[in-house]
């Protein structure tokens, strides 16, 4: 059964850390920013584990697990402290309230996943469980348009993926006859370096093998586009429907 | 109670200051002479700054370039220095490894009698912008230095309440 795991820190770089120890394991993982934000995630979400900070704004770890073990339908969630206090009588005090374990920062994905193992099994993903947190489908037809829907976060594997499959659709648009395509950034939710570049190198494959292009953005990342050198003369569209019509 | 004189600040500092460079970044970072704070800035700079106070008071500034920021968040993310998205995660990762910094040093102090409460870490960045605090007991400087860039933390601290 995927066992859930909380994790609180104030930290996204801690949460995303956390959130990757956890990646090969049949876990489903749920964040949240301060001891606030988690005692309402615990208190929906259920976790079978929660991993807590102590220093957060707003309500810090310490006040987080005295409330969490002064509730009835939580208290018996295991919790390991995460924090970068490591003082003897800090570490007693905590102990003392009931937690299963006490990390302290810096600290390995490995170790904690570790810690996590002294105190309940954690199964390894299925090559299915994995194959499906990665269900991909870049590109649908609209009439004689093919439509590119970028990815949400575009990186450097992703670059290269999306590059390889755009090299085999323009070949078979080619065969096809189909010469016009739209590079949709809907579901885009970060313009960054690798985005630009891959829309730029898409332009360019597109314009190579003679396919028109436009590139629909929302009035947001028209004026990031802007911001890069790279795309700042591209003409952008603000929906399908109005660069189906310039195409 | 322990005499904020006699305390190993650089002692505390420079083993964590390597222990979270080595473990979250696996950079390998040697202490070095404190780098000038003019070079670090030459093309904007990132300073980290977490506070205690209790029975002692201080902070703790990570000076860091822009570049070396950058460098830092990629390798802490585990991607290249093309995949970072935005500043916000280089100030996450720059508050995230002052807050390990002055966490162990906040924990030393506790131990050594001179209980104190931690601050949630702050990150300033930008250019041709310096940072001085006045009034402090004790105020040290130590330089660090991996194969290309430097790092200067600054711990300054004086007696609580």
């Amino acid at each position: 059964m995927t066992l859930k795991v909380l994790t609180v820190d104030d930290s996204k770089t801690i949460r995303m850390i956390v959130k990757k120890a956890f990646q090969s394991y049949d876990c489903a993982i749920c964040e949240a920013e301060n001891g606030a934000e988690g005692l309402a995630a615990a208190t929906k979400e259920k976790p079978g584990l929660i991993i807590l900070d102590i220093t957060m704004p707003v309500m810090n770890g310490i006040e987080m697990l005295d409330r969490l073990k002064g509730d009835p339908d939580l208290k018996n969630i295991p919790v390991i402290m995460l924090t970068a206090e490591s003082g003897k009588d800090n570490v007693l005090n905590i102990v003392k309230k009931g937690i299963k374990d006490y990390m302290v920062k810096p600290f390995k994905g490995e170790d904690l996943i570790e810690r996590v193992r002294k105190i309940m099994p954690l199964e390894s993903k299925t090559e299915a469980d994995s194959a499906e947190s990665k269900p991909v489908k870049y590109f649908t037809q609209v009439e004689d348009i093919v439509v590119l829907s970028l990815p949400a976060k575009v990186t450097r594997p992703v670059t290269v993926e999306v590059e390889g499959k755009l090299q085999a659709k323009v070949q078979e648009m080619t065969a096809a006859q189909l010469k016009k395509m739209i590079l949709d950034m809907g579901g885009v939710s970060e313009t960054n370096l690798s985005l630009i570049k891959l829309i730029i190198a898409s332009f360019q494959q597109c314009q190579q093998a003679g396919i028109a292009v436009k590139l629909v953005a929302n009035p947001k990342q028209s004026e990031e586009l802007k911001g890069f050198q790279e795309t700042s003369q591209i003409t952008v569209s603000h929906s399908i429907e109005e660069a189906k019509a310039v195409l | 109670m322990s005499d904020i004189q006699a305390l190993d600040l650089k002692g505390f500092v420079t083993h964590s200051v390597k222990s979270v460079f080595q473990t979250m970044l696996s950079v390998e970072i040697e202490l070095d002479n404190p780098p000038d704070k003019e070079g670090i800035c030459t093309n904007g700079h990132i300073v980290g700054t977490v506070g205690f106070a209790g029975a002692v008071m201080g902070t703790v500034n990570l000076f860091v370039s822009r570049t070396f920021g950058r460098e830092m968040t990629a390798a802490m993310l585990g991607m290249t220095v093309d995949d970072i998205g935005s500043d916000e995660e280089v100030n996450d990762v720059i508050g995230e490894v002052c807050n390990m910094v002055g966490g162990d040093l906040k924990s030393r102090l506790c131990d050594a009698g001179l209980t104190c409460s931690l601050s949630i870490p702050s990150v300033t960045y930008g250019n041709g912008f310096r940072i001085e605090s006045k009034g402090w007991a004790r105020h040290e400087q130590l330089g660090f230095r991996n194969s290309q860039h430097s790092a200067l933390v600054e711990i300054y601290v004086k007696n609580g309440n």
